[in-house]
C-alpha cells in the first residue's frame, strides 16, 4: 500500500496514514487476517516509516489485544526501529511531537518482543501544560495525543489528566459542536480511559455519533474502535 | 563535487509533513457559549422593550 503511494508520487502522506489506520481499525475490530504491522507498512519505505511515526503507538495497538492478534515479530521490530530512527523529535520539537515519539517507544517496549534494550529510551516530555493550559487548548493537545490512550502506555499522563476530566468533557462537547470529529474522537478515547467521566456527558452515544458524522474518516474510526475495544465505551 | 541531495530534500519534506500531521493547528471556528448568548439576548430584549428616552416637549403654540 505504502509502496504504491510512494511510486505514484502524488499520494500525500495523509492518505498513506489513512490507509494504515484502516488496517489497524480492521485488526482491532477482529476482521481480516491476523495483524502484522510489517505487512501493512513495509521496511525500507520512507513513506511507511513516516506513517508509523504519525500513527505512533496506534501502529502497535492490535498487539495490545492479546487474544486477537499474534505477537509482533522481528520484522515489526525492524519497521518500528526504522521509523524511530528516521523521525526523532528535534531540539525544538513541539510537546506533541515528543509525546507521540515517547508513546511509540513505550508501545514498542510493551508490545514487541525485542525488549527495551533494542529500542531507544523514551525521551523526557514536558508536562506542565497538563495543569497550565486553559481547557480549549488542553482539549486540542490531548486529542492530538489520542494514540497514547492505550493500556500500558502513558500511565503517568493518564493519572495527571484525571484531575482535568471535567475540562476534557467540556472539550468533547465543544469539538462536537464545532463538528471537529477528529478532535472529538481523540478526546472521547481519552475520556473512555479516565475513571470519573460525568455520566451526563453521554460519552457512549457521543462516540457513536462522532463516528457516524465523520463520513468514514479512518483516524476517527480508529479512536472510536480503540475506545470500545480497550475501555468498553462507545457502544 | 556532484552530490545527490534529492533524498535529503525528500526526507526533510517528509519530516515537515510528519510534524504537520502530528501537531496540526485547530481548524478555525466560532464557539459560542450558551450562557453568553443567553445574556446577550436578554440584554437586547431589555433594550428593545425599554421606554423611549424622555425628551423635552415642544409646544407648537409657543412658536
Amino acid at each position: 500500500m505504502a509502496e504504491q503511494a510512494q511510486g505514484a508520487g502524488a499520494v500525500p502522506l495523509s492518505a498513506v496514514v489513512a490507509d494504515a489506520a484502516n488496517g489497524v481499525v480492521l485488526a482491532l475490530a477482529g476482521g481480516g487476517d491476523p495483524y502484522a504491522l510489517s505487512r501493512l507498512l513495509r521496511q525500507g519505505d520512507a513513506m511507511a516509516s513516516a506513517a508509523i511515526r504519525v500513527l505512533g503507538a496506534d501502529a502497535l495497538a492490535p498487539y495490545a489485544l492479546d487474544h486477537r492478534a499474534v505477537p509482533g515479530g522481528e520484522n515489526d521490530e525492524a519497521v518500528v526501529r526504522e521509523a524511530l530512527a528516521a523521525y526523532p523529535p528535534g531540539p525544538d520539537a513541539s510537546a506533541v511531537s515528543v509525546w507521540t515519539y515517547r508513546g511509540l517507544v513505550e508501545a514498542s517496549h510493551a508490545f514487541l518482543p525485542g525488549g527495551a534494550d533494542r529500542f531507544p529510551q523514551a525521551p523526557r516530555a514536558a508536562s506542565a501544560w497538563v495543569t497550565d493550559d486553559p481547557w480549549p487548548k488542553l482539549s486540542h493537545r490531548v486529542s492530538q495525543l489520542a494514540a497514547l490512550a492505550l493500556p500500558g502506555v502513558a500511565q503517568d499522563l493518564a493519572d495527571r489528566l484525571t484531575a482535568r476530566t471535567d475540562d476534557l468533557a467540556r472539550g468533547f462537547v465543544r469539538a462536537v459542536r464545532r463538528r471537529d470529529w477528529l478532535q472529538a474522537a481523540g478526546l472521547g478515547r481519552w475520556l473512555a480511559r479516565l475513571p470519573d467521566v460525568p455520566p451526563t456527558l453521554g460519552l457512549d452515544t457521543g462516540l457513536a455519533f462522532v463516528r457516524q458524522m465523520s463520513d468514514g474518516d479512518p483516524r476517527v474510526a480508529l479512536h472510536v474502535v480503540a475506545a470500545r475495544q480497550f475501555y468498553g465505551r462507545g457502544g | 563535487m556532484i552530490m545527490d541531495r534529492t533524498s535529503h530534500v525528500e526526507t526533510a519534506a517528509l519530516s515537515a509533513e510528519v510534524e504537520g500531521l502530528l501537531d496540526s493547528a485547530e481548524p478555525q471556528g466560532v464557539f459560542r457559549d450558551t450562557r453568553e448568548c443567553e445574556g446577550a439576548l436578554l440584554l437586547a430584549l431589555l433594550l428593545l422593550g425599554s421606554p423611549p428616552t424622555p425628551r423635552p416637549k415642544t409646544d407648537p403654540k409657543a412658536r
